[in-house]
C-alpha cells in the first residue's frame, strides 16, 4: 500500500485521489479551501476548436495532452463516466463530436461532455427554445444572452422572466439558494403550478442552472414532467451549480473510498528525503495551531494555475510555484505576459511547470527534480486552456497519467 | 497571522462560502457569510450603529473560513460583528446563563440528582422556554455528582515543576467543562488510553475555555477566562509538555481564537497554541508506531462518524478516522453533512432552534436511513444534539477506541 499525499482539491486533485484510493492505497488530500470546480461550468472541455480526437495527435510534444498520452485521456474519461453514471448524474457527449452550449452571456461554448441538464441545451439540436430568467436572481439576464445568441445567428424563440412562488423574501437569491429550494418536491410542485400557464407553446426552455444540488437528475426529470417540456440549464456566475454538483459527487465518493481530507491549511514546506535528497518524504502544513508534518511515499501537486493559486504572479515580474517554489517556465518581465488585445491568446496562459512524460517536474537542465513528486492539471505549462477549450480534459488525462506512474 | 478585518480585501466575491454555509442553505433570514462578512463589513462604521443585524443568524460553525480558497477570515469577521451587535443590544439573561457552563456545573454538581431531575422535567423546560427563551426541544446535559477533577485529584497539578518523570512522556490534559462536570467518564477513558500507551497524564488548573462567552458576544468575560488559562497552561507548554484535549472547540480556542478573535498577544499564548493538540491529532502524530501495534478487538456494529465543524476547523482533517477504520467489524459510514446544526449554544435559543434543527435535517435523515447502532462525533454539544434528535446513542471516538482496547473505567473513588 502506497501512502499518497495530494495537494489541491479541484477536479484534478479529487479525480487523482479517487484513482489512488480505488486501487487500495492511502490518500491524504490537502487543500486550502475549496475552489476550481465551484467556479467552473461543470462540463468537460477536451478540445474546443475542432474535432477533439483528431486535433490531439497534432499537438506539440510539450503539450500536456502529448505528455500524458491519448491512452491516459481515454482511460480517464472512462473512469469519469463510471463515476458520474454511478452518481446518477450522467454526462452525455463524446470525444469525437462537441456539444455547443449557450453561456450566460450568450456566447457559444463547445464542450465534449456535459451533464444532461446542460447537454439538452445544444444549440444545433434543431428544437426551438426560449430563455427565461428567474425573479430575485440577479446573476442571469436572459435578454442579454438571447441578443448575443441572435447576433451569432442562433434563433431564440422568446425571452421570459419567471416568478418564484414566494411572497416575502428577505434578500435577493444566489443560485445556491434556489438550488436548495428546487431540491424540495413541494417547491417544484408550486413552481410548476405558477410557471405552466406562461409556458404554453414552448418545447424547450433554458433556465439559469439552479435545478437542485443533491439529486439534480431527479429534479430535472421531475420538473420536465410537471411542465411538459424539455428543460436545459445555463451555468451562471459562482456559485456555479453544475461545478458544485460535480464537486459534491467527487467529494462524496472520495470520502466513502477512504480519502482523508485535510481542509484549510496551506502547505508551507517540504521534507526532503532519500540518500541524495531527491525524494520528497513529506510536507509541512500550517494548521491553525502551528506547523504539522505529514509524511508520504508519493506527493502529487494539483494546485492549479494562476486562477487557482498554484502559480503566483509577483509584482516584480517573477512567476512562482506557490507550494514548493519549483521552477516555472515563463517570460521574464511583466511586459511579455499579455498581448495588447484582451481577446487574443495570452502568453501567461501557457506558463507553468515543465514535466516529462512521467509527470515529474523538471529542473532547468531538463532532469526530474524529485523521484516521487508528480504534477497534474492547471499547474502544467505548455497549453493555453482558455483558447484551446482543453481545461478539464488536461486535468483528467494528466491526473490519470500521474497516478498511473506514481503507483507503478 | 492576519487580523481578521484586514482580510476583507482578499475577498473575490466568489460565493464559495455562501454555497457551503449550512445556515444559508435552510433559511433566507441569513443572507450568507460573504454578505454579512467581507461585504457588510465595509458598511460598519466604528462609531455608528450596525446598519444590518442579519449576522446574528450566523451559527458560528466556521465552515466559511475553512472553504475560502483565498484566505478571507469570514467566520472571524462575523463573530467580531456579532460581538458589536451584542454590545449595542442588551445581552439577554438567557445568553449570559448558557454562556457559563462551568459556573452552572459548579453550582449544580453538588446537588446533581436534584438539579438533573428538576431541569429535565417538562414543566421546568416549559418554564425555561417561556421565561428566558431556552428551547424546550434543545438538549440540556446532565450534571455529574463527582467532577473529573475530584475523581483524579492526585493528577491535578498547579505547576509542572513537581514532575519527576520523563518529560517526553508527560501530557497535560485540558478536559474542559464537559469532561469535568457533564461527562467525566470521557475524561476517565482519555486518561486510561494515554496511560495505557505509556504516558503520564497531569491535569493543570483550568477554567472554561471561554467559547460560550465569546459566541454570545461577551468578549470581556471570555478574555478573563483566556487570561486565566494562559497563566495556568503556559508553564506546561513552555516545558514542552503537550496540552491534549478531547473537546474540539476548547482546543480550537487555545490554538486559534485566543489570538485571532480575542486578540491576545504574547509569547505565552503563542507557545500554548503550538503545544495544543486534539486527542486524535496527538495519537496519530506522536504515537504512530504504538498505535499501529495495538490490536483492536472486534466491535460488531453499524456506526456513522460525523466530524464536527470545530474539529474540521483545526485544519487537521479527521484524525480519529484512521483509528476507527482499524477496528474489526465496525461498519463505518461517513457523514455527508457539513454541520449538525447545534452550533454550541445557538440551537438552545428559542428563536434559533428551528433554523438549527433544519440545518441538522440532512444529517438526521442520513442517520435514520442507515439503521445504525450508534453515531460517533468528537464534540459534546453536537453529540447531545444528535442524540436528542435521532434517539441514538452518540459517542466520542475515543469511547469507541477504549471499547476496542478493552479499557475498563471504574475509577470512581
Amino acid at each position: 500500500m502506497t501512502d499518497v499525499l495530494i495537494v489541491g482539491a479541484g477536479l484534478t486533485g479529487l479525480f487523482a485521489s479517487l484513482l489512488v484510493a480505488e486501487r487500495g492505497n492511502a490518500v491524504t488530500l490537502v487543500a486550502q479551501g475549496r475552489g476550481g470546480l465551484e467556479l467552473s461550468h461543470g462540463c468537460i472541455d477536451i478540445w474546443g476548436r475542432a474535432t477533439p480526437s483528431r486535433a490531439l495527435s497534432q499537438l506539440r510534444k510539450s503539450h500536456p495532452y502529448r505528455l500524458a498520452g491519448t491512452a491516459a485521456l481515454h482511460a480517464a474519461l472512462e473512469f469519469f463516466e463510471e463515476i458520474t453514471q454511478q452518481a446518477e448524474y450522467p454526462f452525455p457527449g463524446s470525444i469525437s463530436r462537441n456539444l455547443h452550449l449557450p453561456t450566460a452571456l450568450g456566447a457559444i461554448h463547445p464542450t465534449a461532455l456535459a451533464p444532461q441538464s446542460l447537454a439538452q441545451g445544444d444549440l444545433f439540436d434543431g428544437t426551438p427554445f426560449t430563455l427565461a430568467g428567474i425573479d430575485n436572481l440577479l446573476d442571469f439576464y436572459p435578454q442579454l444572452a438571447a441578443s448575443n445568441l441572435r447576433r451569432a445567428g442562433i434563433a431564440v424563440q422568446s425571452v421570459l422572466e419567471l416568478p418564484i412562488p414566494m411572497d416575502d423574501t428577505h434578500h435577493d437569491f444566489y443560485t445556491s439558494d434556489l438550488a436548495h429550494f428546487f431540491d424540495k418536491p413541494n417547491w417544484r410542485e408550486e413552481v410548476a403550478r405558477v410557471w405552466k400557464p406562461q409556458l404554453i407553446g414552448i418545447k424547450r426552455l433554458g433556465l439559469p442552472a439552479v435545478l437542485g444540488l443533491r439529486d439534480p437528475q431527479h429534479v430535472l426529470e421531475d420538473l420536465q414532467e410537471r411542465l411538459g417540456l424539455t428543460l436545459f440549464e445555463i451555468p451562471t456566475l459562482p456559485p456555479s451549480l453544475p461545478g458544485l454538483r460535480l464537486e459534491v459527487i467527487l467529494r462524496r465518493r472520495a470520502l466513502n473510498t477512504g480519502v482523508h481530507f485535510i481542509e484549510g491549511p496551506r502547505v508551507v514546506g517540504r521534507i526532503d528525503g532519500g540518500s541524495d535528497g531527491r525524494r520528497v518524504s513529506g510536507v509541512v502544513l500550517q494548521t491553525v495551531g502551528g506547523p504539522r508534518v505529514y509524511t508520504a511515499d508519493v506527493v502529487i501537486l494539483a494546485t492549479g494555475g494562476i486562477l487557482n493559486g498554484g502559480l503566483v504572479f509577483q509584482q516584480d515580474g517573477r512567476v512562482q510555484e506557490s507550494v514548493f517554489d519549483l521552477p516555472v517556465n515563463y517570460d521574464q518581465g511583466r511586459g511579455y505576459w499579455t498581448t495588447t488585445s484582451p481577446i487574443d491568446s495570452q502568453p501567461y496562459s501557457g506558463y507553468g511547470l515543465l514535466v516529462n512524460d512521467l509527470m515529474q517536474p523538471l529542473d532547468d537542465k531538463g532532469a526530474p527534480i524529485f523521484e516521487n513528486l508528480y504534477v497534474a492539471g492547471g499547474l502544467l505549462g505548455g497549453a493555453d486552456r482558455t483558447m484551446e477549450g482543453s481545461r478539464q480534459g488536461i486535468d483528467l488525462a494528466t491526473a490519470y497519467r500521474a497516478v498511473e506512474v506514481a503507483l507503478g | 497571522m492576519n487580523p481578521p478585518l484586514f482580510t476583507t480585501d482578499l475577498c473575490l466575491k466568489c460565493n464559495i462560502c455562501t454555497a457551503a454555509c449550512p445556515v444559508a442553505a435552510v433559511t433566507d433570514l441569513f443572507p450568507g457569510p460573504k454578505f454579512v462578512g467581507p461585504q457588510a463589513e465595509r458598511y460598519r462604521h466604528p462609531r455608528l450603529p450596525m446598519p444590518d443585524v442579519s449576522v446574528d443568524w450566523c451559527s458560528g460553525c466556521g465552515t466559511c473560513s475553512r472553504v475560502c480558497p483565498h484566505g478571507v477570515a469570514v467566520a472571524e469577521i462575523n463573530i467580531l460583528a456579532k460581538e458589536r451587535l451584542a454590545k449595542e443590544r442588551h445581552t439577554p439573561l438567557r445568553d449570559r446563563l448558557i454562556a457559563h457552563p462551568e459556573l452552572l456545573g459548579r453550582i449544580a454538581s453538588p446537588i446533581a440528582p436534584v438539579a438533573n431531575t428538576s431541569i429535565h422535567l417538562r414543566p421546568a423546560r416549559w418554564l425555561l422556554e417561556k421565561t428566558i427563551g431556552i428551547s424546550r426541544r434543545a438538549p440540556i446535559p446532565t450534571f455529574t455528582r463527582i467532577p473529573l477533577r475530584k475523581r483524579f485529584h492526585d493528577r491535578c497539578l498547579d505547576t509542572p515543576l513537581d514532575i519527576k518523570h520523563d518529560l517526553g512522556h508527560t501530557v497535560a490534559f485540558f478536559h474542559g467543562c464537559s469532561s469535568n462536570y457533564y461527562e467525566p467518564e470521557l475524561g476517565e477513558q482519555t486518561i486510561a488510553i494515554l496511560e495505557q500507551l505509556g504516558y503520564e497524564v497531569v491535569i493543570p488548573p483550568q477554567i472554561c475555555c471561554g467559547l460560550p462567552l465569546q459566541s454570545n458576544g461577551l468578549f470581556d468575560a471570555a478574555r478573563r477566562h483566556a487570561q486565566a488559562n494562559i497563566t495556568w497552561l503556559a508553564p506546561f507548554a513552555k516545558q514542552g509538555i503537550p496540552i491534549v484535549g478531547t473537546s474540539t472547540s476548547c482546543t480550537l480556542m487555545l490554538k486559534y481564537d485566543y489570538r485571532t478573535i480575542l486578540g491576545i498577544r504574547g509569547e505565552d499564548v503563542e507557545t500554548i497554541a503550538t503545544s495544543t493538540y486534539d486527542f486524535f491529532e496527538f495519537l496519530t502524530g506522536f504515537m504512530k508506531d504504538e498505535i499501529k501495534r495495538i490490536k483492536f478487538n472486534s466491535l460488531h456494529a453499524r456506526a456513522l462518524y460525523h466530524p464536527p465543524c470545530k474539529l474540521r476547523n483545526h485544519g487537521i482533517g479527521a484524525p480519529a478516522l484512521s483509528i476507527l477504520r482499524r477496528i474489526p467489524e465496525l461498519q463505518l459510514h461517513l457523514s455527508e453533512s457539513e454541520c449538525c446544526g447545534a452550533g454550541g449554544t445557538y440551537g438552545m435559543k428559542l428563536e434559533k432552534f428551528p433554523v438549527a434543527y433544519e440545518v441538522g435535517q440532512s444529517l438526521f435523515n442520513q442517520i435514520r436511513q442507515l439503521e445504525l447502532d450508534f453515531v460517533i462525533c468528537d464534540s459534546e454539544t453536537c453529540r447531545w444534539w444528535i442524540a436528542k434528535h435521532t434517539g441514538l446513542p452518540v459517542y466520542h471516538p475515543l469511547e469507541i477506541m477504549a471499547r476496542a482496547m478493552d479499557i475498563q473505567c471504574n475509577l470512581l473513588p
